[in-house]
């Protein structure tokens, strides 16, 4: 977290940089840089992640959800676009260094749990009636490839699919003020004050999705954006007994980008 | 800028919040326990409260009582219903008059109709302890502790007494046990005779340390274990002692045999290699309200002034071979034993024996491993 938060510092300044140089011989620069890079147009930017790691639809034991905090999740990113033959149509490839992440606290009724021991011991399997707290930080490499139409010289809108590599992530929480079920609702019945867990090591590192979004550009060098990421595998692997229904990572991006 | 960040942020709650289902019908299906009114009106044919667990129901009732005609009346979860068997078909249930010279099944069906289980109910004429050897046990109704029961060969279509408790259920929680013999209470085979009990202080694994309970002491004892409360407030799960008291108790004897386990711990996991484990073996005689029966538990067993005499090995050591002890009641709070009190059950018996004696406080080593068999209370005049 603080390495992103040195590097989107940097970016910042960069941009900011940037932006106060926008004078005629570093335009000149820029024309050779174009010529060199064929076509490819370069660009920086950053933004905000705000969104769930949620399954869906949501469950029916979920009941309630009773606290949600988007936290504080950067994106940083680095692209390359291409108009293709001077159309609208153009293709735009990058990798983003991000976190998704999220915390809630939600009241479930009967919902199943199960959880293999570490050493491969036992299973903890029942039915759960009571409150789960979720906190959820994952950072990824991304790689999106993106499909991008202009719709006039402001605006245009992209599309397309993102795969990640999970470098660092955490998923812990814990079910409380409840009781659960031994194996399922006719189980022994015990109340728990506390119960915390931690999965941080069962989760996927790879994942992918499909991203669209759109961007409104302000002034030469400078656009705004927003888009949707929809995670298409859950964070979890798909024999991953503790929780057993995917859970999505879906995030939606605002943020700006500076365009050499 | 920011009203859009603003929209974006309300679009993803509505995202997660408008697809909340309708509330499904509940999925448990409890006898939660008898009927207040119900009870009031049979108080003077029962002993104590009747013992509620996840599969049965026993209640005790005094000696000689007409039990051919009883319509108990339980309360359930809500929405749940119960019913039984009657001329092939299911017909309801609660409330209804039954002939409980043989424990009668009553089946309990949840409100969405998807889940059900079976209890049995009995009335039984209490049977004061006496010699227990721990050759009755069988397989849990899931099929993977053991659990322990005395017979009354006198009440031969009812012989069936409940009368031993273990921490099992609590431990079955944790899903360390994969089999039958992996739970701190289990039976062995090589007892002094026939088969004996294995108590051994256990790892709950990751479950147990995070609920705070990082071991599970073998333990088993005359009385009621409440798994409901077990992982909340664990000494007071153990409900210990029932009505079964045969006179004045003068000697608690048995064999035993206890190996230590290697490595002491606290609470919190931290080793404490100036502690060593002990065993605790202990039978205690208590006063009680006959018409608000109240059980000692694991806060107050040893120490409630409600205690007359206590039985127990103060200094069990580390016998490696089946040893004999026979420890007398020793009088405590300067209480004598009353006659009349007894006649009119106003004393209840608790006999514990687990493989760590501070195993309630989650101090102790795993491994410890006690082996206990043929259990005796010696009553006044049965010498």
């Amino acid at each position: 977290m603080k390495k992103i938060l040195t590097l989107t510092a940097a970016a910042c300044l960069a941009l900011a940089a940037a932006a106060d140089n926008g004078t005629q011989p570093r335009d000149r620069d820029d024309n050779l840089l174009r010529a060199a890079l064929k076509g490819w147009h370069v660009r920086l930017s950053a933004g905000f992640n705000v969104g769930g790691t949620t399954p869906l639809p949501l469950p029916r034991e979920i009941r309630k959800i009773d606290k949600y905090s988007p936290t504080f999740n950067l994106a940083i990113e680095g692209n390359a676009h291409k108009r293709i033959d001077d159309s609208r149509w153009g293709i735009m490839v990058g990798i983003r260094l991000e976190s998704k992440g999220m915390s809630t606290d939600a009241t479930v009724k009967n919902y199943h749990m199960e959880a293999v021991n570490a050493d491969g011991s036992g299973r903890i399997m029942g039915a759960w009636t009571g409150h789960v707290k979720t906190k959820v930080n994952n950072s990824y490499l991304t790689f999106p490839l993106l499909a991008t139409y202009a719709i006039n010289d402001r605006w245009s809108v992209a599309a397309g699919p993102y795969f990640s590599y999970m470098y660092n992530g955490s998923f812990t929480g814990e079910a409380y003020d409840g009781y659960i079920r031994d194996q399922n609702p006719t189980g022994e019945k015990a109340e728990v004050s506390r119960a915390t867990y931690d999965f941080s090591s069962s989760l996927r590192h790879f994942h992918w999705g499909l991203q669209a979004g759109g961007e409104f550009k302000a002034y030469k060098h400078l656009c705004v954006f927003a888009n949707l990421q929809w995670g298409l595998n859950g964070i979890f692997p798909s024999d991953f007994e503790s929780v057993t229904f995917a859970l999505y990572p879906v995030y939606g991006t605002l943020g700006f980008a500076y365009l050499f | 800028m920011r009203t859009k960040w603003f929209a974006a942020v309300a679009a993803c709650l509505g995202l997660l919040t408008s697809c909340i289902k309708e509330e499904a019908l509940n999925a448990e299906c409890d006898i939660t326990g008898v009927d207040s009114a119900w009870i009031a009106r049979h108080r003077s044919i029962l002993i104590g409260r009747p013992i509620v667990t996840n599969d049965h129901v026993a209640f005790n009732i005094q000696k000689g009582t007409d039990r051919t005609q009883l319509d108990p009346l339980f309360t359930l979860t809500p929405g749940a219903r119960l019913t039984m068997r009657a001329d092939g078909g299911e017909v309801t249930a609660n409330g209804v008059m039954r002939d409980f010279s043989s424990p009668q099944v009553y089946t309990a069906h949840s409100e969405d109709g998807l889940w059900a289980k079976d209890y049995t109910v009995a009335f039984n004429y209490p049977q004061p302890i006496s010699r227990c050897s721990f050759e009755h046990y069988e397989l849990d109704p899931t099929g993977r502790y053991h659990v322990w029961y005395e017979t009354d060969t006198a009440d031969t279509d009812n012989p069936r007494r409940d009368y031993w408790a273990s921490g099992n259920p609590g431990f079955a929680l944790t899903g360390m046990g994969r089999t039958a013999a992996d739970y701190p209470t289990t039976s062995y085979a090589l007892g002094v005779k026939g088969n004996c009990v294995k108590l051994t202080t256990r790892d709950t694994g990751f479950f147990g340390q995070g609920v705070g309970m990082p071991i599970a002491a073998g333990n088993l004892f005359i009385g009621e274990f409440r798994t409901q409360y077990a992982m909340q407030f664990p000494r007071q799960a153990t409900h210990f002692g029932m009505q079964l008291v045969g006179g004045r108790p003068l000697r608690l004897e048995g064999y035993y045999k206890y190996t230590a386990g290697p490595v002491f711990t606290d609470k919190d996991q931290n080793v404490r290699p100036e502690l060593h484990d002990t065993c605790d073996i202990y039978a205690v005689l208590y006063e009680v309200d006959p018409s608000n029966f109240m059980s000692l538990n694991g806060d107050d067993v040893l120490t409630s002034d409600r205690i007359v005499s206590m039985a127990r090995i103060d200094e069990p050591g580390e016998p490696a071979d089946w040893t004999f002890f026979s420890e007398p009641f020793r009088p405590m709070n300067g209480k004598t034993f009353d006659e009349e009190r007894l006649r009119a059950d106003g004393y209840a018996i608790a006999v514990v024996m687990t493989s760590s004696r501070q195993g309630a406080y989650f101090e102790g080593a795993v491994g410890s491993t006690l082996y206990v068999d043929e259990i005796r209370i010696v009553w006044e005049g049965e010498e």
